[in-house]
């Protein structure tokens, strides 16, 4: 867990140490500290409502103003201090239920929330999809994500990566079951937006329609906010209409994701490039109080190699799939090169195949195995017939009567240089060689385009040519005025942007307020904490993460139709049933340690317990020694561990994972259900040759007592 | 060269200004690059890196080493 501290726990840690040491004699004081600590104690633990804080306060003031001694002065002075100092975190617990820590167990939230940069809280969805309850699911992603869908077909899932699942074999295919829930909930016209607060009669005005400004105007919106939305392009969307290739992407998805924008009251202004058709000062004039700039990373870098400027046919490949998103559908030439090894290059060079190029290559000046792009995009882009050209320098785009006839490249080999354990691609002398092309396409790389904001004097702006911001809260160097997406992180991820907007929301909402701006970024919150969905050991172990069908190789290489086709819904719901929610197991061993060295039976294999050194998990092999005894149960501080009675049988699970069933015996005196015989056995065992047992009779410990009185000193000692 | 995928710490503070005051508390952390640099393999780049318990954040390169699988 984390090393991190939290302040409302160790000040639970500290009260408590100064009460249990009796270091408050005075009565009255020792029960107004007890009476804090209790209230403490309801905010670690998700119970406290508003009034905690106050009453907290007002009791600690009492007890430091007028304490009967110096111990109660000391008492609450320190818990004034806690407070004082701390007062954000506090504040934070009592209204996300959230503690970023991850001491205050109950209310941490998961590794796959923690992960998502929106920070949607992932194991509350993906139960609710289990349990096919798919717009709730939805509803759920929203309130930290507006794009559930498109996320659900594109997203780079950082909560995969930390997926704990991962750790037995696979992670949680989150972003397909997400992709599911979204389709289904729109089918089902059950895809809604959330209650919008009351009007506040303020304006926000946000430059870029991309997922980070959509984001931002979207919880703004919520939050009562008149925002309107200026956009260079004659779409919303950003980079995920004009960047991402619709095979990947429909853009019905974005369509009907954006349209969800306008029916909260966002307006859209399209067509409208700021430092051109409009300024900041026109947009004060106008009302608007404050300002997000959200503009992305639509400006190509330069090849800088000679004949880049000479033809029409070099294009850059931000250019093609701008063009082609918008409805261009001609073909660049017939042998197209793609000069660069990222996923916009596979984009672009994937691209050129469905507008009927009949050669694609791809010229990457690393290796196959060192190019950045995603592995399912370069495989995908393999099957569909397109070359690459590994360790090649593009030198000269060369031409003839205005047109472009080839690429002249060198080949590279990877030189690890002095001082560096990076390997570097050196051209090898006269190793000139080039490929034939009609076309060629640029995909090295884009940055931000700064035209237009000279008039906005005072905003800085990073060596990376990126607009500076305090990322704890999005907030530029001018008051007011607030970036984020590309424009801040340089060329990032739809789903950074997602989050990034958010953050810039509630940071433009508390400017608005008057409230000053946190120091921490905020922390991802709790939605929720479901009932565990029941699947056997056996189960867990052998789903298997399903393979995503894909549109057949034909169809691929000439139309634009998604070339993921989704799951089935049977195969949602199977997954969904992979989920260790461990938004409830918190991993912190406490069963595996009991079980091994208090009970020494050693029946847990749980290996996925720790992040860095993951051993073999196998939930069936439990049953193999366990003998149900409950010490694991009673031991688990978050009740992730279970041990109940059903019917005839004692059931031990975690999160809903059946780990053993035994069957009870029950007292031949009275009928009482008492533990398995295998316990029976194991208490037997131990009290071997201590003190007499029941001699293998089931007797309850009421029965037994009764036969002991009635035998008068005859010891007999109960099985439970 | 970091990939998708790798373990890596946060072993010293970066004195690059992609690094923010709030990471200080990130240093000895462990996590996974999420998300590389995705186009040119730009040593400079910032990168994504989900740290434990400490959420996703863009992080300059020059902070991170690999962990030994």
């Amino acid at each position: 867990m984390s090393a991190g501290k939290c302040p409302v726990n160790s000040t639970i840690y500290r009260l408590k140490d100064m009460i249990e040491m009796n270091r408050l004699v005075d009565p009255y004081c020792r029960r107004i500290a007890e009476e804090i600590l209790e209230l403490i104690d309801d905010i670690a633990w998700g119970r406290a409502g508003e009034d905690h804080i106050p009453t907290i306060d007002s009791l600690s003031r009492e007890l430091s103003e007028k304490g009967a001694d110096d111990s109660c002065k000391e008492t609450g002075e320190f818990v004034q201090t806690a407070l004082q100092e701390n007062m954000e975190v506090f504040v934070s617990h009592v209204k996300t239920h959230n503690c970023n820590t991850g001491e205050c167990i109950l209310l941490a939230p998961a590794p796959c929330q923690t992960a998502c940069p929106a920070g949607i809280d992932v194991p509350s969805y993906v139960t609710l999809i289990g349990m096919g309850r798919d717009a709730e699911a939805i509803d759920v992603i929203r309130r930290d994500n507006p794009f559930p869908w498109v996320c659900g077909l594109v997203c780079t899932r950082p909560c995969e990566f930390m997926c704990v699942r991962a750790r037995i074999d696979t992670p949680i295919s989150i972003k397909f079951l997400k992709a599911f829930a979204a389709e289904k909930a729109m089918s089902d016209g059950q895809y809604r937006n959330p209650e919008k607060e009351p009007d506040k009669d303020k304006k926000v005005a946000v430059i870029g329609a991309g997922p980070a400004g959509m984001s931002a105007a979207y919880y703004l919106a919520l939050k009562g906010y008149t925002v309107k939305i200026f956009e260079a392009l004659p779409v919303a969307g950003g980079m995920m209409m004009v960047g991402i290739p619709r095979y990947r992407l429909p853009r019905e998805v974005i369509d009907r994701e954006a349209a969800m924008l306008e029916d909260l009251g966002v307006e859209f202004v399209f067509n409208t490039r700021f430092g051109k058709d409009i300024t900041i000062e026109q947009l004060k004039e106008e009302g608007f109080e404050a300002f997000l700039f959200a503009i992305g990373a639509h400006k190509p870098y330069k090849l800088n190699i000679p004949g880049e400027n000479d033809y029409p046919q070099v294009i850059d490949s931000i250019d093609i799939l701008r063009n082609v998103a918008l409805g261009e559908r001609h073909s660049p030439g017939k042998k197209v090169v793609v000069i660069g090894g990222g996923n916009v290059a596979i984009d672009a060079a994937r691209t050129c195949t469905r507008l009927g190029c009949e050669e694609v290559t791809i010229a990457y000046r690393r290796t196959h195995s060192e190019m950045p792009a995603d592995e399912e995009e370069v495989e995908q882009a393999e099957e569909e017939g397109i070359k690459m050209s590994f360790l090649t320098v593009p030198v000269e785009i060369v031409g003839q009567d205005g047109k472009v006839t080839g690429l002249h490249c060198l080949r590279a080999e990877m030189i690890t240089k002095a001082g560096s354990d990076r390997k570097f691609p050196v051209p090898v002398e006269n190793s000139d060689f080039t490929i034939d092309a009609d076309a060629v396409i640029s995909a090295i790389g884009q940055q931000v385009d700064s035209e237009g904001f000279d008039t906005l004097t005072g905003l800085t702006w990073t060596r990376r040519n990126t607009i500076d911001v305090n990322r704890a809260c999005m907030e530029t160097s001018i008051q007011g005025v607030f970036a984020a997406g590309d424009a801040v992180l340089g060329p990032a991820t739809i789903v950074e942007a997602i989050g990034g907007g958010k953050k810039a929301a509630q940071a433009i909402d508390r400017y608005l307020s008057g409230i000053p701006q946190p120091k921490l970024p905020p922390v991802p919150v709790r939605r929720g904490r479901l009932d565990f969905m029941e699947v056997p050991a056996s189960t867990k172990m052998s789903l298997k993460r399903p393979e995503m069908p894909l549109l057949n190789f034909n169809r691929r290489r000439v139309t634009f139709q998604q070339v993921e086709l989704g799951y089935s819904e049977n195969a949602v719901r199977e997954e969904a049933r992979r989920c260790l929610r461990c938004d409830v197991c918190r991993r912190c061993g406490a069963c595996v340690d009991v079980c091994r060295d208090r009970m020494e039976i050693n029946a847990l294999k749980l290996g996925y317990l720790d992040f860095d050194h993951p051993v073999q998990t196998d939930f069936r092999e439990t049953a193999d020694r366990c003998i149900a005894c409950g010490a694991c149960a009673e031991n688990c501080p978050n009740g992730a561990m279970i041990i109940e009675d059903v019917g005839d049988e004692r059931v031990l699970s975690i999160c809903g994972t059946i780990l053993n069933r035994l069957k009870l015996e029950y007292c031949e005196v009275c009928g009482t259900a008492l533990g398995p015989a295998k316990y029976h056995d194991y208490i037997t065992r131990r009290l071997k040759g201590i003190a007499k047992t029941t001699e293998g009779r089931s007797i309850c410990v009421e029965c037994a007592r009764k036969m002991a009185a009635h035998q008068h000193n005859e010891e007999i000692i109960p099985i439970r | 060269m970091f990939r998708r995928g790798d373990k890596v710490e946060i072993f010293k503070k970066s004195e690059d200004e992609g690094w923010q005051d709030y990471m200080d508390e990130f240093v000895g952390f462990h996590g996974i690059v999420t998300d590389p640099d995705s186009n040119i393999n730009d040593p400079d780049a910032l990168i994504e890196v989900s740290l434990v318990d400490k959420g996703t954040h863009r992080i300059p390169q020059d902070c991170l080493r690999k962990l030994e699988e």
